[in-house]
């Protein structure tokens, strides 16, 4: 059985209670051992950072080193928190002196140090390289036999975060929906920003991101967008009628959050399922 | 003063008269083609002069800067010259001028037979003189020490190709005369990654090297167990397959230069004096060391020009945006092709032009990375004269070319940056004349100075490749009119921090940077930051720039307030509370706003939830205002041992 820390990022047991519903049953499914880390807390968002990088470092280091101290990778399923301990393990790589700076602010508060031994996992790139698509296809039970468009955001596509995947085409989410029994629609938008720091802040940019990146799904085919980003769900879901009245582009489609379609597939939750489908054909967003 | 030898018309002269303007004493424009006037040709002709009669004494001189200017200004590029200078022109003018436009750059610099060597030699000088440089590298030491060998090379009259083993087919081995293979060793004895699939291949199928020559400088580490173990396979692999070894294999320890000085001096000399027949004219080695010898500093020491890698060709499919403003029509063309691998996305723009499609529209630059040749390929931000193919895509790929994002397209991949000159010249990012604090000029006018670790930081901070395409990252700028951008932002940034700027202009910057489309426009830092180092470089600099703003501005405006309770919340409990950002950011007109949007209706109502459980929803309509905006938790659990963040806090920012 896999092992891993799981770290549920900033919104998942808060707003976002669906990723928190859908991640552990399907790990259950996969074999997956989920750790509670239930000292971590919150990463700073991107959000801390822009008045002390060093505490949201120092946050994610600690965060990191609970993980590394029970020999565990950290897997989480929010683009951003992925992104966030990817940035923060990289820039501690990258600057021994101001690793060993935030090394020792951690260790004074939480008696832990973060050494550079574990990585951290997004579900996506953990599903498709520590579990295997051959394995996932055979536990599919609820053939998905939609048109999903994945949505990656751009926090984790890059180098150094995506793990083998491409960072400007990616293609995981498409190879994973595939073998959930969808079929993945390729549009231009996947990796565009969607604003989610900024839906509070600077609304009609964010708006009109939204706007640009649903539409876009939407002329291509898509039937069902799946976020990778819990945060970014929020903006592609909740705001997505706000975004098409402001931008005038028709925003209209179900978003999900790629942990829910995963366990649909895998034959949990078949009534959400049912209704998702519902929506899919007959109401729509 | 250019001196200019003789001068000729190529073909295709579209008799526009710009050089007859320029220099009438010189050209003279007929129906058919600019020629060259018998009064200034040693063969007293009136042609095109093609066959390369020289100029009559003292016009060269005389006219040589009008003639070069009338080269210029030459839209089709066909009036060619030949210099006169430093003494080597006497033989360079005899060249004939299509022998001149057919040397390869390489084979230019190549040191041609000097009067006074032996026949012998010349006879070994004659014909192919190729010698091809394979390396293997890990790191880049061995691409390093290729390079270098490539330019010591010439010194023997040979003409060096850099050849990655990177996808070379062995078959192309047997071709190869001379060979000289540099590669270092990795893990426990592997090939480097770049050697691993050729040497696979060649243990599969390897060709018959009866007419090859070959010698191998090989790099590892004392510490492995396997020192060099990769060299040596390749050493005994050449011979297995019938190549002669000319010179011994050369081990190289950590400290690899010297030894590959002592193996380069005494390898390339011998390959050089393998003829054209493939025969090692043994006895020409003193003679060739000697010939050599003269210019190995010049040519290695201070020569920082790399070398031209050579890659395989890649077939590719080539996807390239078109947009014609007349018609207001666009769309894509797409071919497939076989290019080189080290081609770059220029070369591959122009072969275009010049074999598909005449009027295909792109910037073109210099080759040494022009910052206006910016577009974007399979999704990467690039500049178009120095982004090679192979390290865009792969063989088989696809290479799909788009105009750089962020600016409003002209015609196919050329596009407008006058909005971000314009913005650029609003912000003014340079240095202004203000009273300063610093050393005085000679008319006393003061002069800003900073010493040298302010001078290296201040270059690390903004060492990109150029701000436009910093502009390009930006996801929000296409959505937001008004916003300056990243790229124009990041250069006001430099300027706060570069110390010669005077306290007006860092006031006056500063407070443009708070302004509504300021640094607070960019929605997300993360479009920028995937874009490799340069974009990295940017976002740390405008997130610096904020978090001064932030203390200026003690947190003031929505920006603000979502800092200072998103930190509060976090230091509260361990977790962030959604509720407190909402009512904090938002304000109550800012939720009523949401209640008539129908954003809270969504989240509330958990429509889109897929069947979450309704009492989340329920509960968020019952406990206004926390519940309005997709809130489920109003008061957070705390984390365990939540003291060990507020910790945190108190040691790194007491401010929240």
């Amino acid at each position: 059985m896999a092992k891993v820390a799981y770290y549920p990022g900033n919104v998942a047991r808060a707003g976002a209670a669906e990723v928190e519903d859908c991640i552990q049953p399907l790990c259950r499914a996969l074999n997956i051992q989920l750790v509670e880390i239930p000292r971590a807390s919150s990463d700073g968002g991107n959000v801390i950072k822009q008045a002390t990088p060093k505490l949201q470092d120092a946050l994610v280091a600690r965060n990191l080193a609970l993980a590394e101290a029970q020999g565990l990778d950290v897997m989480t399923t929010c683009a951003t928190s992925h992104a966030i301990m990817c940035n923060t393990a990289q820039d501690m790589e990258r600057d021994p002196v101001y690793a060993s700076t935030v090394n020792n602010l951690v260790a004074r508060t939480s008696k832990v140090e973060f050494t550079g031994e574990i990585q951290s996992w997004h579900l996506l790139h953990y599903l498709v390289e520590e579990i295997g698509l051959d394995k996932i296809r055979n536990a599919v039970k609820n053939p998905l036999k939609m048109n999903i468009a994945g949505y990656y955001g751009p926090d984790m596509q890059r180098e150094g975060a995506c793990a083998g995947d491409d960072p400007f085409m990616p293609t995981y989410m498409e190879q994973l929906i595939e073998a959930l029994g969808g079929t993945p629609i390729d549009y231009d938008s996947k990796c565009m920003s969607v604003g989610s720091t900024s839906m509070l802040t600077l609304e009609d940019s964010s708006l009109a991101m939204t706007a640009a990146v649903l539409s876009d799904a939407i002329q291509s085919g898509a039937d069902l967008v799946v976020s990778a980003c819990t945060v970014s769900h929020v903006n592609l879901d909740s705001y997505q009628s706000k975004a098409g009245r402001v931008s005038g582009k028709n925003t209209k489609v179900p978003v999900c959050h790629l942990s829910e379609i995963v366990a649909f597939a895998l034959g949990f939750y078949p009534d959400r399922l049912a209704q998702l489908r519902t929506r899919v054909r007959l109401i729509g967003s | 003063m250019a001196v200019v030898a003789k001068v000729w018309i190529d073909e295709d002269c579209i008799t526009c008269d710009a050089c007859q303007d320029i220099c009438p004493e010189v050209f003279v424009v007929t129906d058919e083609s600019s020629e060259i006037l018998a009064a200034v040709r040693t063969d007293g002709v009136v042609d095109r002069n093609v066959a390369g009669s020289l100029l009559v004494d003292g016009i060269g001189a005389e006219l040589g800067d009008i003639i070069i200017e009338a080269a210029e200004a030459c839209p089709v590029e066909v009036i060619k010259y030949e210099l006169v200078s430093d003494g080597a022109a006497d033989e360079a003018v005899e060249a004939a001028p299509a022998a001149v436009e057919a040397a390869a750059p390489v084979a230019a610099a190549s040191v041609a037979p000097a009067a006074g060597v032996s026949e012998a030699l010349n006879a070994v000088f004659a014909g192919d003189r190729s010698i091809n440089i394979l390396f293997g590298s890990q790191t880049g030491n061995a691409a390093g020490l290729a390079e270098k060998t490539a330019k010591l090379a010439a010194n023997y009259g040979l003409e060096p190709n850099i050849v990655d083993m990177d996808g070379l087919d062995p078959a192309r081995l047997a071709t190869m005369k001379r060979v000289m293979i540099i590669t270092s060793t990795w893990g426990e004895g592997e090939m480097p990654d770049n050697a691993d699939a050729m040497w696979n291949a060649i243990n599969a199928n390897g060709p018959a090297l009866g007419s090859t020559h070959f010698s191998v400088c090989a790099i590892g580490d004392t510490a492995y167990d396997e020192f060099c173990k990769a060299g040596h396979d390749w050493n005994n692999k050449l011979a297995a397959l019938g190549g002669t070894e000319a010179h011994p294999i050369q081990e190289c320890d950590v400290d690899f230069e010297p030894p590959w000085k002592i193996w380069v001096e005494e390898a390339l000399p011998l390959l050089a004096c393998v003829d054209e027949s493939g025969t090692l004219q043994v006895e020409l080695l003193e003679e060739m060391k000697a010939f050599g010898a003269g210019d190995d500093d010049d040519v290695v020491e201070g020569d920082f020009a790399p070398g031209i890698i050579e890659k395989e060709a890649m077939t590719i499919t080539l996807e390239v945006f078109r947009y014609c403003p007349e018609a207001a029509d666009s769309g894509w063309d797409t071919l497939t092709c076989s290019v080189p691998g080290h081609a770059t996305v220029q070369d591959l723009l122009m072969t275009m032009q010049q074999d598909v499609d005449g009027s295909l529209a792109f910037r073109r630059g210099s080759s040494a990375g022009t910052p206006t040749t910016g577009v974007r390929v399979n999704g990467r931000i690039v500049l178009a004269d120095c982004a090679r193919i192979a390290d865009l895509a792969k063989d088989g790929g696809r290479v799909r070319i788009e105009p750089l994002p962020g600016h409003p397209v002209v015609r196919d991949l050329v596009v407008d940056t006058s909005r971000y000159e314009s913005h650029r010249s609003r912000a003014e990012p340079w240095i202004r004349t203000d009273p300063r604090e610093g050393e005085r000029l000679p008319s006393g006018q003061a002069m800003g100075t900073m010493d040298s670790a302010a001078a290296t930081a201040l270059h690390q901070a903004g060492d990109v490749l150029s701000f436009q395409l910093i502009q390009a990252m930006s996801d929000s700028l296409p959505h937001d009119q008004h916003y300056e951008g990243p790229g124009v932002h990041f250069q006001q940034w430099l300027r706060v921090l570069d110390p010669r700027t005077s306290e007006k202009q860092r006031r006056g910057i500063l407070n443009s940077l708070q302004e509504k489309d300021g640094v607070w426009s960019e929605a997300d830092h993360a479009s920028l930051m995937r874009y490799g180092e340069d974009g990295r470089l940017a976002a740390r600099a405008l997130n610096e720039a904020r978090g001064v703003l932030l203390n200026q501005s003690r947190y003031a405006g929505k920006s603000g307030r979502l800092v200072k309770w998103y930190g509060r919340s976090v230091k509260w409990s361990g977790n962030v509370n959604e509720t407190t950002l909402y009512r904090q950011v938002l304000g109550p007109l800012g939720l009523i706003g949401n209640v008539f949007s129908g954003v809270s209706a969504r989240m509330a109502l958990a429509f889109t939830r897929n069947g979450g459980p309704p009492i989340r929803g329920l509960q968020a309509l019952l406990v206004p205002p926390a519940g309005l905006g997709r809130i489920p938790k109003m008061f957070n659990s705390r984390v365990q041992n939540y003291h060990e963040v507020v910790s945190l806090f108190n040691e790194i920012d007491q401010r929240f």
